[in-house]
């Protein structure tokens, strides 16, 4: 298990430097000067020539790479050209928002996916697992964009249970009762539009695992030996099943990403994935290139976690 | 004469393992297997499985790499490193052992059999069409089938194309890669005694690679003995079986079951009898890895693997 | 005698291996969901691709600030935007537009993907090794924001560059997929056979590897062209999909969050939806129908 580990660590560090030279590759691509921005495209060229010399744009990629990916480690990111604010504030007062987004999104997917998944691989091809089977062949079929509007269109506007934009209602005192509540209140839909398509994958998993075990030897031996039905679930079955599906949480992590791109931007909730749209929107590349740099980060990093506890999990992959 | 001659061969596999998957170990699949086979006989390799008999017949196909040693078909090098490759492909072919998976099931027998002729030959359409027809009345099967797909057929009709396709380009060599031991007991005999026909007409050379003792010795002229890697005894098929000098081709042979009944008692006996020669002498027989010794001469066509010593 | 023999005529007729297409179309004909969903598919096309030629284009982007929003009619059989543009005519050209690029970027991800998988696996060892690394890497980016970042700062932006930016993002799961296959199909016999006949390993790969899994590629190509219908859409929503002049059942989608639109002007954007919707699961329906019929193909080619 500790030679599986270590050489899942060996192979993110190449995957770190490739992300990061993407990222830097896709800025030095953005028009102006994603990295410092600090030059005003309003003055003359030869005053622009003039700065980029002095700021070092016109040296060799690489010393340019280096310096941007030193500074990066230090946590500074540049100032946004919209604002002019260090991105990195920018980016922290969303990513909390986002952070609870997406808890909120995972609880509700093992929440919801992990009884689904087990009712209906206990008792498959009953009318149960039938209704179940049919709400994940739409899902998974459904883009979540759509869905996303269908709900805010029900239950933000028809129906009006919940707000149709922010984070918080405004003019309350934070850490208050009602401020916790009004997040909340405001995080209910969108996490649930992410956890409601998130969750059909989970499902699917878990049933064709039950219901793959159900037929295994060891489950037949231990039905001979007259164990009760439940304890036969509760003992055998679910541990090998559900286990692994802990595991997944790390690879959740690119499509939490790409749904709160989508659910921010629907909902209007002030997350990254908002913060993103944004910027692109008005050009803003110091915040895009940030964003997309945790993001990838994010997702490398769950992606790693994610092998770890599989390899504790389930022995098999630790031999590979 | 030699028609193909392999030298000292040696194939290792490496095992990966380790933090940085570097080579940690490796199997010596064949250890420095020397031998000839002459134009115009059979030769046959026997050892049970793992002894790496297939992995030396794939190494003269080139279809493993090779550590070292040196083998020649003829006059060329089949493995010089340096100068380019010589394609002996069109003389030597191979027979191999699953007629289910050597042949694609999705193509027609037609482009199955053609496809050597395909590579080598530049046929028109028609011209191909006889020659798959014609090489197909050869191995005995009906010309009409080439439209057919392989599972129309049975194991033993499928070698017979197998074999088919391995005549495609008359070739010097034939290397049979235990041919019969996926089929029917009740078709083997057929097929061995079609090769044996097809060997006199086409005055083909035959390496036989085999694990089955009763086989080899209704093939073969002469015999080599593989055991972990290394050959055990060579000789003329009469040598290997009459007068066996290695402890453990003399269990091989005793191992042959015998069909007359009366013996039946006899036979057990004396094969426990070999069963306890082999166990008690097996360190005068292999050096302390269990490997066998080099081969030494003891007439002029039979050598085996016996300690240096007085 | 005769009739021993015309028995065993037919019997080899029964025997003849059917074709892949035949057994394709035996799969859809048994189920019936997947044969609607393939009228369905049919009919769209030749519908959308019929109309659009009709449809005046310029007609229908133009703007008209007289009939703004109007809800249907029977003029505006739809209604129209907030730019008094018919929704009829834009839901047309923009199922047309998604289906075209829908199938673009599946060809090209396919092709790409098709080339990497096959050569990984059929090569195997270290080439494999190195080849699926990339891939890994390229699987966990959350590669919908690149390509909205490349989509934005791509010079000259038309919907071919789109297409190819999408086809550089998105041509990872059918590799790893492929690869899988011809790392078994290698290990069969045939394929060494071919070798010691003197075929080189180029002609392996093209005229016996990729014809054995030819069937999985067909299969694997559907259900990508749902997925890239939904990714197209997506990306049209979030205003970084087709240039501004086109439209795109995506760009349809994207009036509705104005939330007026979203609230009162159901026209806009319902019709495109459920068009969205019902466009990926006819194309799944299908693609589960032959992946059905590619398994039992695989059963009895052996």
């Amino acid at each position: 298990m500790w030679k599986f580990i270590v050489r899942r660590l060996i192979i993110t560090l190449p995957q770190l430097l490739l992300l990061s030279l993407l990222v830097f590759f896709m800025a030095s691509l953005m028009p102006g000067d994603a990295f410092t921005s600090q030059i005003d495209p309003s003055l003359s060229q030869d005053a622009i020539e003039e700065q980029r010399e002095r700021l070092g744009l016109n040296d060799p990629w690489y010393q340019q790479y280096g310096r941007w990916v030193s500074g990066v480690a230090e946590g500074d990111f540049g100032t946004s050209t919209a604002h002019y604010r260090p991105v990195t504030d920018l980016i922290w007062e969303r990513m909390i928002n986002t952070i609870w987004l997406s808890l909120l999104s995972v609880i509700f997917i093992y929440a919801i996916g992990i009884p689904l998944g087990i009712i209906s691989g206990r008792w498959n091809d009953r009318l149960v697992d039938q209704i179940i089977t049919g709400y994940t062949y739409l899902g998974f079929a459904t883009p979540i964009f759509i869905f996303a509007l269908v709900v805010l269109f029900f239950f933000g506007f028809t129906l009006g249970w919940f707000p149709t934009g922010g984070s918080v209602a405004s003019g309350l005192e934070p850490g208050s009762f009602e401020y916790i509540v009004s997040k909340l209140h405001h995080l209910l839909l969108p996490a649930l539009s992410i956890a409601l398509i998130g969750v059909v994958g989970t499902v699917q998993y878990l049933r064709s695992e039950i219901i793959d075990t159900k037929q295994k030897d060891f489950i037949i031996t231990a039905r001979a030996k007259g164990a009760p039905e439940s304890r036969v679930y509760n003992r055998h079955i679910f541990r090998n099943s559900v286990l692994p599906i802990a595991a997944f949480f790390g690879y959740e992590i690119t499509m939490l990403i790409t749904g709160s791109v989508f659910v921010e931007q629907i909902f209007s909730y002030p997350g990254m994935g908002n913060l993103f749209i944004e910027s692109i929107l008005i050009r803003d590349f110091p915040v895009v290139t940030a964003v997309v740099l945790l993001f990838g980060l994010a997702a490398i990093l769950g992606a790693l976690l994610s092998d770890i506890i599989l390899s504790i999990v389930d022995p098999r992959i630790r031999i590979k | 004469m030699a028609l193909l001659k392999v030298d000292d061969l040696k194939i290792h596999f490496p095992i990966h393992g380790g933090i940085l998957n570097r080579k940690i170990d490796e199997v010596k699949a064949v250890d420095g297997v020397s031998f000839e086979v002459r134009e115009g006989e059979t030769y046959g390799l026997v050892g049970e499985s793992g002894s790496g008999k297939t992995t030396t017949g794939k190494a003269v196909m080139g279809l493993n790499n090779i550590t070292d040693g040196d083998i020649y078909f003829e006059d060329s090098h089949l493995n010089a490193k340096k100068g380019k490759k010589v394609d002996v492909r069109n003389d030597i072919q191979m027979i191999f052992q699953d007629p289910y998976s050597s042949l694609n099931p999705r193509k027609r027998v037609i482009d199955i059999v053609a496809e050597p002729i395909r590579n080598y030959e530049k046929l028109s359409k028609d011209e191909e069409k006889k020659r798959v027809q014609e090489l197909l009345e050869r191995v005995g099967i009906s010309s009409d089938s080439i439209m057919k797909y392989p599972h129309e057929f049975s194991g033993g009709q499928r070698q017979r194309i197998g074999v088919a396709r391995a005549i495609a380009l008359n070739p010097k060599l034939i290397i049979a890669d235990e041919p019969v031991s996926a089929l029917d007991v009740s078709v083997q005999a057929q097929v061995l005694n079609f090769l044996q026909d097809i060997q006199k007409e086409m005055d083909l050379t035959l390496f036989f690679i085999a694990h089955d003792l009763g086989v080899i010795k209704h093939m073969c002229d002469r015999i080599g003995i593989m055991y972990q890697g290394r050959l055990v005894e060579e000789g003329l098929t009469e040598e290997i079986f009459n007068n066996p000098q290695h402890i453990y081709t003399k269990r091989l042979v005793a191992a042959i079951p015998d069909v007359d009944p009366r013996n039946r008692e006899k036979h057990r006996e004396f094969r426990a009898q070999i069963k306890e020669e082999y166990q008690q002498s097996f360190y005068d027989y292999f050096n302390e890895e269990g490997l066998a010794f080099n081969l030494k001469q003891i007439t002029d066509t039979h050598k085996v693997a016996l300690p240096e010593r007085g | 005698m005769s009739n021993q023999q015309t028995e065993k005529v037919i019997e080899q007729k029964v025997e003849k291996s059917p074709s892949g297409l035949s057994i394709f179309w035996k799969e859809i004909l048994r189920d019936k969901l997947a044969l609607v969903s393939l009228l369905f598919l049919v009919l769209t096309t030749i519908a959308v691709f019929g109309v659009s030629i009709l449809l005046d284009k310029d007609e229908i982007v133009r703007v008209d600030p007289f009939a703004i929003y109007e809800p249907p009619s029977e003029l505006f059989l739809l209604g129209t935007d907030q730019g008094g543009r018919d929704i009829f005519g834009q839901l047309i050209i923009g199922t047309r537009n998604s289906l075209s690029v829908g199938i673009l970027v599946t060809i090209m991800s396919g092709f790409i993907g098709i080339v990497f998988g096959v050569v990984s696996g059929y090569f195997g060892g270290h080439v494999d090794n190195v080849m699926m690394r990339i891939v890994d890497f390229f699987m966990v980016l959350p590669n919908i924001m690149i390509i909205i970042v490349f989509v934005t700062i791509v010079p000259k932006y038309s919907v071919m560059t789109f297409s190819l930016v999408m086809t550089a993002f998105l041509w990872m799961g059918i590799a790893r997929l492929i690869r899988s296959r011809a790392l078994q199909e290698k290990e069969l016999d045939y394929v060494q056979a071919s070798r010691t006949l003197g075929s080189s390993h180029m002609k392996i790969i093209f005229t016996q590897v990729l014809p054995n899994i030819m069937s999985l590629i067909v299969v694997t190509m559907t259900l990508n062209l749902a997925a890239n219908i939904g990714i197209e859409s997506g990306l049209s929503f979030l205003g970084f999909g087709f240039p501004q002049d086109t439209p795109s059942l995506g760009t349809l989608l994207s009036y509705a969050t104005n939330p007026t639109t979203l609230e009162q002007r159901w026209w806009i954007w319902v019709p495109a939806a459920i068009l969205i919707l019902v466009l990926m699961l006819a194309v799944r329906n299908v693609g589960e129908a032959l992946k059905r019929a590619a398994d039992a193909r695989q059963r009895r080619a052996s």
